[in-house]
């Protein structure tokens, strides 16, 4: 399946009146025909959006999964719904480091959870004997 | 620094027994909210298939998620299935993807591009796919539609012109147009048939699984025939060893009683007797009495057969009391200091 919306150079949520001023401009005669027959029918455009939709999504994963060149990825449809491709944004590594941060933000907070245990008392008592030396040079 | 949130996906696949089953069952959710039309069957059939898998959650939320084309959580599940499913392993997960998309006629067009799709992604060729495609649907895969020529369409009004005419139900197809299932324009007969065949299939396949079934049965059967061949020819084999011994050991005993017989016309003299318990002849040094003892005492004492016994050590034992009585009387001789 072709991008309509893309050969004819319109986005794909263009309203009628664009589109019809697209295929008008259209100077390819073939394009034109299949253009007027498809998008300008409501109906069939809402049946061609539906698939373009869905072809985009499995155009974005391909492009991600870094498979644009698979062999069931073929002609029109891969020409004109494949992305470039994105293989560095891989989900699962996210959420390997998403668990990670996690990880660390709890043993963090584990340790100083120990610390403050031992800190608390030494800050009340260091606090308690400033406290009597202040009193003691008070009533020198 | 404070974590980013998970997303419920996330959520689901940390909280999972088996992430693969998790993803492989948001997939299935995919085909099927691909679909258009959802029969109530595919719903119970993803109910079956999730309740075989292993992943310890609701199935709900995975449905809404495919429901809902949440990209980031199908390309997570997406490197989860690659990573887990490769080849021939992901045959079972393709069959089950490609049942579920032709439950009700050829899969649509979404789905017939998310098939192969899935195809891409675990790495199974299109020769191999279309073989598994023609195994399950019984049918060969077909070629993805083109919506965006206008052939396509002028040769889908035919068709459901064709079958308003046939059919004289023009209203009914009339509101047929309105569903967003582009294969609704099919003839009734072909799906119909399409049906049929899938019947048939099924049984053909419950056939088969009851033939392997009987088969598994009187393997088993043999099997445990041989088993018990084995056991008993186990028990014969032991039960003649023990014979065997037992008889060995009865020679034994008689052999010592008639050595015992023999050495009697020495009984009057202890010494020589004595002697002969030792196997010595009249006229032995001390030195080759103690030597004879050593050696004798060594390989009569009842610790060597301890392990083969109570009445084996019995025996030992008395020999044992022979040799030791020999050597005392022989000691205590005043022919041999």
């Amino acid at each position: 399946m072709r991008d309509l919306y893309k050969r004819l150079g319109v986005p794909a949520d263009a309203d009628s009146r664009a589109i019809d001023a697209a295929i008008e401009a259209c100077r390819h005669t073939a394009l034109k025909h299949d253009a007027e027959a498809v998008l300008g029918v409501d109906a069939r455009r809402d049946h061609y959006d539906r698939l373009h939709r869905r072809l985009s999504d499995i155009g974005r994963l391909r492009s991600r999964l870094g498979l644009t060149h698979a062999p069931h990825w073929q002609g029109d449809v891969a020409n004109d719904f494949s992305l470039p491709p994105d293989i560095a944004d891989s989900r699962h590594q996210q959420l390997t480091a998403k668990v990670d941060a996690l990880v660390n933000a709890q043993t963090t907070l584990t340790r100083w959870r120990y610390r403050l245990m031992w800190l608390i008392p030494l800050l009340v008592v260091v606090t308690a004997g400033v406290a009597f030396a202040l009193g003691w040079l008070s009533g020198l | 620094m404070a974590p980013a949130p998970f997303s419920p996906f996330e959520l689901l696949l940390l909280k999972s027994r088996n992430q693969t089953d998790t993803a492989a069952l948001l997939m299935l959710a995919w085909v099927m909210a691909s679909k258009g039309s959802v029969l109530p069957e595919d719903r119970h059939y993803l109910d079956t298939l999730a309740a075989r898998f292993r992943h310890g959650h609701a199935l709900q939320p995975l449905i809404e998620i495919a429901a809902a084309q949440d990209l980031t959580a199908l390309q997570l599940a997406a490197e989860v299935l690659q990573k887990d499913l490769w080849r021939e392993q992901a045959h079972p997960f393709l069959s089950q993807a490609i049942g579920l998309a032709t439950s009700d006629g050829p899969p649509s067009s979404a789905n017939n591009h998310v098939l192969r799709f899935l195809a891409d992604l675990l790495g199974v060729s299109p020769p191999t796919f279309a073989a598994l495609f023609k195994e399950v649907a019984g049918r060969a895969l077909p070629a993805p539609a083109d919506p965006s020529h206008a052939d396509y369409w002028q040769a889908r009004e035919q068709t459901r012109h064709r079958h308003d005419s046939y059919s004289g139900q023009g209203a009914h197809a009339g509101a047929e147009r309105e569903t967003p299932e582009p294969d609704e324009a099919t003839p009734r007969q072909a799906r119909e048939s399409w049906r049929e065949r899938r019947a048939r299939r099924r049984e053909q396949a419950r056939e088969r699984e009851r033939q392997a079934r009987e088969a598994a049965e009187r393997r088993a059967r043999e099997q445990r025939r041989r088993e018990q061949e084995q056991a008993r020819e186990q028990r014969e084999r032991e039960e003649r060893r023990e014979r065997e011994r037992q008889e060995r050991e009865r020679r034994e005993r008689e052999e010592e009683y008639a050595r015992a017989h023999r050495e009697r016309p020495a009984y009057g003299d202890p010494a020589s007797r004595a002697l002969r318990v030792l196997g010595l002849e009249d006229g032995a040094s001390r030195q080759d009495i103690k030597k004879a003892y050593r050696r004798l005492a060594q390989a009569h004492h009842p610790d060597r057969v301890f392990s083969q016994g109570e009445q084996r050590m019995a025996t030992a034992s008395l020999r044992f009391q022979r040799i030791q009585q020999a050597y005392e009387i022989l000691m205590q001789d005043a022919r041999f200091v």
